[in-house]
């Protein structure tokens, strides 16, 4: 049934339907005035889900779409998918009204920009409020789709087209892949519902699908996510207005892999495979998502390798946190931390890294650039946007007293504590897990502070910039300011968000140990004792402020790396190389020579044939095969002979008589084998092709003198002898096992007693089967009128489009 | 048995007579053919219905019982595919109205049309094998002058291609023909299915007559290694007329494989649709690589029709019921949207000047419409959800996955991406990029062009949004194809 909830989740697309109207009807009023209202209506909406799912309660309504193949689009409202909900219309009300102060309204398409959006929005919103996998991946792969027209946005330029076509390249190409992934699950439970599949949990780890369902779908959430080797789509998206960024790129699409691997969670994390996949991607791109942004010199480019690296970092955690399920209760469950931390983080990251977003994008919109070789000392005359690169930045980096160091702090113990679990090989090589978060935690620290100091401090270089610098105006920085805000609020108060938000999403995510009536202990706080956490984060300022007054010794390292081996190289060469494979394999056969198209067919015909004749032993010669009279000797010498001459002479006179020869030889046989009717037609039909070919001739230039070479007529010779062997040996075996009685034995009575007939080949043609006459009729009508329409239409040198 | 279930036929056959006498009387053969055409989408789709509440359809002609006369069934796999066939004509008609030049419709455009229709209709609906060859003779001989009709050079040179490959098929399907009937005795396909059903040893012949009819239609229908013929001959004829050929054409060689392997060769299926299987797979791969390799719009878009080939094939290959649910639904989706992307391009090279990919640029701004039409279709026919091209799709997977098949599953998922990539290159460097040509100097107008494209994107959208409206009737056709008892007492009536 239709619900209020359904309606929340697609009224973004049925606004998006009147974006365009609107657009035109009322140019005077900026387009996103309108739209604003949309995830602003929405954002009040969930908002009252809040004490629903904080009291466990989860809220579910069904509208049937396709229910006799189990898809139902069942909106499902719990504490993880509320908490995407809310950052979902809430970063959206921020950005849009951001970007109606970013896109001007004389220079922009607004209509087609805020249509996608609020596509995107929905559609965003279907993801996580679905429970229905195949409605999940159906939304799922519509944000793909807005995600590709928004990066192309400005679609003149070869930039924004190159990125929106990898990111869908490599976004899709993961959504097909989780699509087999959900086909399994079903194939294992009979069921699309997350939660009904959640409930059959423990019976299909063993099952031979489980591990190649849990890589696909992985693979669908990696890609998402931008998870390392896939995360090179993410870096090209940042052609899309800076909006869109802030938002697809940042807070909420990028997150959907992480919104899936959660989700999933009580159907996988059981496996050491899991585990280990899913935290060691996160960890793998944490790393190198930090290491590369340092060499950035675009301030989005720096935000884009920044997201990829808080994305894996999000995910490693929500990995080991798997190793909490391997407990009944979460009693002494040292591993809940971890989920706590993800979840916590997530919301993090979006509020630091949606204002650094914008951050950028007034950097850029009011200095003409976003290369940080270009900018520097804008602290004087845009301090507001300083304030909030300070904020967001510190954030990042994990310095007190903002919300990124409480959730950094509680990801190094995270991380320390999964080396003490006894299993799956952590207690060992899981010690790398801390080692590596901390040395990604210092390149994390050294590009924040690129990002405040790099562009606001040092001298000013007028020289560089092509206008004026000046503080953005105050609606495009009211978005910013809200988010640092959060930054500072949720730093000094972490737990308004304990039991409302961050609780109820991690219920959903470790279900099976929650008892009934039980909770989570949700207590974020800054200050621990002097524990390893807090040496860690010292070290990496300490490190990190060296390392970032070095830069310019150390930054030669990057070019260590061969640009041959680059992540985008390959993607670029196997992008064009499938081309080029494509283009000369196709190439090779399509030579569009009908000669050797019919070879191809020919060969495959006999090839094929002979082999399952024989492969099946099919063949046989058992039945009773009639004898050969001395008559049929003859005339059988006789057909082979002029054949052979059609074939070979170079008179085409010869030829036409060869093939009447060859005709009427063949009429002689259906007198031989009695049926005088065919015999009649024959001979009247060969008279008068022998007769008409004989008339054109005249009209014919002379045969082509050229001589085909010796090989390419003995190929055809033996090509033709294979077909002819080939029909004849399948003719006989085809007479030699008549497994069936014919029914003609109907025919010789029937044509007298029921139809009236003294002949029956004529009873059959006129009555028995006269459709089919009747149809050959139609045939030789058509054929007429369509010899009569080549003669007179010519549209010669015409070239049809 | 009913006189209705002739109807389909006798619509277009009588309609082209009819206009096989006034052809110079443009105006008439316009509104003619856009009744008969109406008409056709009406009777079929009431015959749906029938079908689904009265069971299978029979008509035997002349009264002769079968297997001895001719039968009409329509089944529902069969009359889905009419109605489906009907839907695209009248769309495809709407379309030449606009685009056929002045001689061409005086030439028995119209009629030919009419007739192509007829053999393809035909051909679903018939029960009895040698009567198919009859409706592919038709359907032939009909698209063997539309696609040489007008007599442009490069018509010309193709058109000698696709009847020679054609005629060679037709020989062969004949000694086919030749074979099955020295083998079981009978060419009523219910009787063959009875026949071939109750036998209890081996019939090592019969799976190479199997093979042998795999390869005749799949010349027809474009399987891999036998379509060859087919890129540059769809390539080469007017838009309305290439659309025929990509949406239906094939689609009744694929038809056949479907019936033959599913009602009548189904004595060693472990043998037989592992081969089809193989075919199948490579059909994708192939004809994907095809389209990646071209920059020429049309020709990317012709070899997009053998990589749906290759799905639907697979399907039935799988011998499951979501196999053959995700066959038939990808095969009407796939009629659907080959139709319109057929005609959508036509709209393009008419307004682009030109089918190649690289002369192009920027359409949009100027044909926004034109190309978020395009874009929608080529979501449609990548398969992304709600469109039709999903339900097929995610039913294939299903089947496969069921049937093990785990390496053709993965070589569709590929092959989908592939699709998408060489599709939305088109989107990209044609509509998307710097404008080539400013609206002045464009080459033709997109007026009456659109709108056919419009229906058949808003029927693939209802195929997807309203499947399951439409899933009873698959299910029944699935249902049939998997159980030939069904069928065979429908037709045999014992």
């Amino acid at each position: 049934m239709l619900t209020a909830l359904h309606i929340a989740i697609v009224a973004p697309f049925i606004a998006a339907v009147f974006v365009p109207f609107l657009y035109k009807k009322l140019p005077k009023i900026h387009t996103g005035w309108f739209v604003l209202t949309i995830p602003a209506i929405l954002f009040v909406y969930f908002l009252q889900y809040l004490p629903v799912t904080s009291s466990k309660q989860t809220v579910t309504a069904v509208w049937d779409w396709i229910p006799s193949l189990g898809i139902h689009f069942t909106a499902h409202v719990d504490g993880l998918g509320l908490l995407f909900a809310l950052l979902i219309t809430g970063i959206g009300m921020l950005v849009v009204l951001y970007s109606i102060y970013y896109l001007s309204k004389e220079r922009e398409a607004l209509n087609n920009f805020y249509t996608f959006l609020l596509m995107f929005m929905g559609a965003m919103l279907g993801v996580v409020l679905s429970d229905n996998l195949i409605v999940l991946y159906t939304f799922w792969e519509i944000t793909s789709l807005s995600s590709f027209l928004l990066i192309s946005y400005w679609y003149e330029r070869e930039k924004s087209r190159y990125g929106a076509l990898k990111s869908m390249l490599i976004t899709v190409m993961g959504g097909f892949s989780m699509l087999v992934g959900f086909v399994m699950l079903y194939a294992m439970t009979g069921t699309f519902s997350i939660q009904e599949i959640i409930a059959s949990a423990g019976d299909i780890t063993s099952h031979d699908l489980f591990i190649p369902a849990m890589l696909t779908i992985l693979l669908g959430a990696f890609t998402k996510s931008a998870q390392f080797p896939f995360h090179i789509w993410l870096p090209d998206a940042m052609e899309a207005p800076t909006p869109v960024s802030a938002y697809l790129h940042s807070a909420t699409m990028v997150k959907a892999g992480i919104y899936l691997v959660a989700r999933l969670s009580p159907v996988f994390a059981f496996s050491g495979e899991w585990m280990w996949i899913v935290a060691g991607f996160g960890i793998v791109t944490l790393f190198w998502g930090s290491f590369s942004a340092v060499q950035q010199t675009d301030l989005k480019g720096i935000l884009a390798f920044s997201t990829v690296s808080q994305l894996g970092m999000i995910l490693s955690m929500l990995g080991v946190g798997a190793a909490a399920i391997h407990f009944d209760s979460m009693d002494d469950n040292l591993y809940i931390g971890a989920t706590t931390a993800a979840i916590f983080h997530l919301i993090n990251h979006a509020t630091f890294k949606g204002s650094l977003f914008m951050m950028a994008g007034i950097v850029d919109h009011e200095t003409g650039t976003r290369d940080i070789r270009r900018l520097g000392g804008l602290m004087t005359v845009m301090p507001i946007t300083f304030t909030i690169a300070v904020i967001g930045s510190f954030s990042m980096a994990g310095l007190p007293p903002f919300n990124g160091f409480l959730s950094k702090e509680m990801f190094f113990t995270a991380m320390v504590d999964i080396t003490s679990f006894q299993a799956f090989n952590m207690d060992s090589f899981g010690v790398l897990f801390p080692v590596v978060a901390w040395v990604a935690s210092i390149f994390t620290f050294i590009y924040s502070m690129m990002l405040v100091f790099k562009t606001f401090t040092g001298k000013m270089q007028p020289e560089k910039l092509d206008v004026k610098p000046h503080e953005a105006p105050f609606g495009m920085l009211l978005s910013p300011i809200i988010l640092v805000s959060l930054v500072i609020v949720f730093g000094f108060f972490p737990n308004i968000l304990a039991y409302t938000v961050i609780e109820p999403a991690m219920a959903s995510i470790l279900p099976s140990l929650l008892g009934e009536g039980e909770q989570f202990y949700v207590d974020i706080y800054f200050w621990h004792g002097w524990t390893i956490e807090l040496y860690m984060t010292m070290g990496v300022i300490g490190i990190g402020t060296l390392l970032y007054l070095s830069l310019r010794k150390w930054v030669a390292v990057y070019d260590v790396f061969p640009s041959s081996l680059t992540l985008n190289h390959i993607y670029d060469q196997t992008v064009a190389g499938v081309e080029k494979v494509s283009s000369q394999l196709t190439g090779a056969y399509m030579t569009s020579s009908i000669r050797h198209y019919l070879l191809y067919i020919f060969s495959f015909f006999v090839v094929a044939l002979v082999f399952v004749l024989f492969n099946k032993d099919a063949f046989s010669v058992d039945g009773a095969t009639a004898p050969i009279s001395v008559y049929e000797g003859v005339l059988a010498a006789v057909l082979v002979t002029t054949a052979l001459v059609v074939m070979f002479t170079r008179s085409r006179l010869k030829a036409i008589i060869g093939l009447g020869v060859l005709g009427y030889t063949i009429a002689l046989f259906f007198v031989i084998f009695r049926a005088p009717d065919l015999a009649l037609t024959q001979l009247i039909i060969e008279t008068v092709s022998v007769a008409l070919f004989l008339l054109c001739f005249y009209h014919l230039p002379q045969i082509s003198r050229k001589l085909e070479n010796m090989r390419f007529r003995a190929g055809n010779f033996i090509v033709s002898l294979a077909v002819g062997l080939t029909v004849t040996l399948i003719g006989i075996s085809a007479n030699s096992s008549r497994l069936f009685e014919s029914i003609a034995g109907f025919f010789p009575e029937a044509s007298y007693d029921e139809a009236g007939g003294k002949n029956m080949v004529n009873v059959i043609l006129v009555d028995f089967r006269g459709f089919d006459t009747l149809l050959e009729i139609l045939v030789l009508a058509i054929a007429a009128a369509g010899i009569f329409t080549m003669i007179k239409l010519r549209l010669a040198g015409r070239n049809d489009l | 048995m009913t006189n209705f279930v002739i109807l389909p036929i006798l619509i277009p056959l009588l309609t082209g007579i009819i206009l096989l006498f006034f052809p110079k009387k443009v105006t008439f053969q316009k509104v003619l053919s856009f009744i008969a055409s109406v008409l056709l989408v009406i009777v079929s789709v009431m015959l749906v219905f029938q079908v689904h509440n009265n069971g299978i359809q029979t008509l035997e002609l002349g009264g002769w019982q079968p297997p001895f006369g001719i039968v009409l069934v329509a089944d529902m796999l069969a009359i889905l595919l009419v109605s489906t066939t009907s839907i695209v004509s009248l769309a495809v008609l709407l379309y030449s109205f606009y685009s056929i030049d002045a001689e061409r419709e005086k030439y028995y455009y119209y009629p030919f049309f009419q007739f192509l229709i007829t053999g393809v209709v035909g051909a679903f609906l018939t029960g009895d094998i040698f009567n198919l060859f009859v409706f592919f003779e038709v359907m032939l001989i009909a698209s063997y002058i539309l696609i040489v009709h007008g007599g442009t050079k490069v018509q010309l040179r193709e058109s000698f291609k696709y009847v020679l490959v054609n005629v060679i098929s037709s020989a062969l399907f004949v000694a086919g023909v030749a074979y099955l009937y020295a083998v079981a005795g009978t060419l009523n396909m219910a009787h063959l299915s009875e026949r071939i059903g109750s036998l209890e040893t081996q019939a090592p012949i019969l799976t190479v007559i199997a093979v042998l009819f795999l390869i005749v239609f799949g010349l027809k229908g474009a399987l891999f290694p036998l379509y060859f013929w087919l890129p540059a001959s769809y390539a080469a004829p007017p838009s309305a007329i290439a659309a025929i050929f990509g949406a239906l054409l094939t689609k009744v060689g694929i038809y056949s494989i479907f019936r033959t392997y599913s009602v009548v060769f189904v004595h060693d299926t472990g043998y037989t649709h592992q081969i089809l299987a193989v075919l199948a797979a490579l059909t994708m791969i192939f004809g994907v690589v095809g389209a990646v390799a071209h920059q020429d719009v049309k020709k990317i878009l012709v070899y997009n029709v053998i990589v749906a080939v290759g799905f639907v094939l697979f399907g039935v290959s799988t011998l499951t019921e979501e196999g053959f649910m995700g066959a038939i639904f990808y095969l009407m989706h796939d009629m659907v949207i080959k139709g319109a992307l057929f005609l959508l391009i036509g709209a393009m090279v008419v307004v682009a000047g030109t089918s190649h990919l690289k002369d192009m640029g920027g359409l949009i701004k100027h044909h926004a419409q034109l190309g978020w039409m395009f874009f929608t279709a080529v979501m449609a026919l990548v398969g992304i959800p709600p469109l039709s091209g999903f339900i097929g799709k995610l039913l294939l997977v299903q089947g496969g996955v069921s049937a093990g098949q785990y390496w053709i599953v993965a070589a569709m998922m590929v092959s989908s991406l592939l699709v998408l990539y060489s599709m939305i290159r088109i989107f990209l460097n044609g509509f998307y990029g710097k404008i080539q040509l400013e609206h002045a100097n464009q080459y033709g107008s997109t007026k009456g062009l659109l709108l056919p494209s419009a229906i058949l994107i808003a029927v693939s959208a209802g195929i997807g949004l309203g499947a399951e409206m439409l899933y009873p009737f698959v299910a029944t056709a699935a249902e049939t194809l998997l159980h030939p008892e069904i069928y065979i007492d429908a037709v045999l009536k014992e």
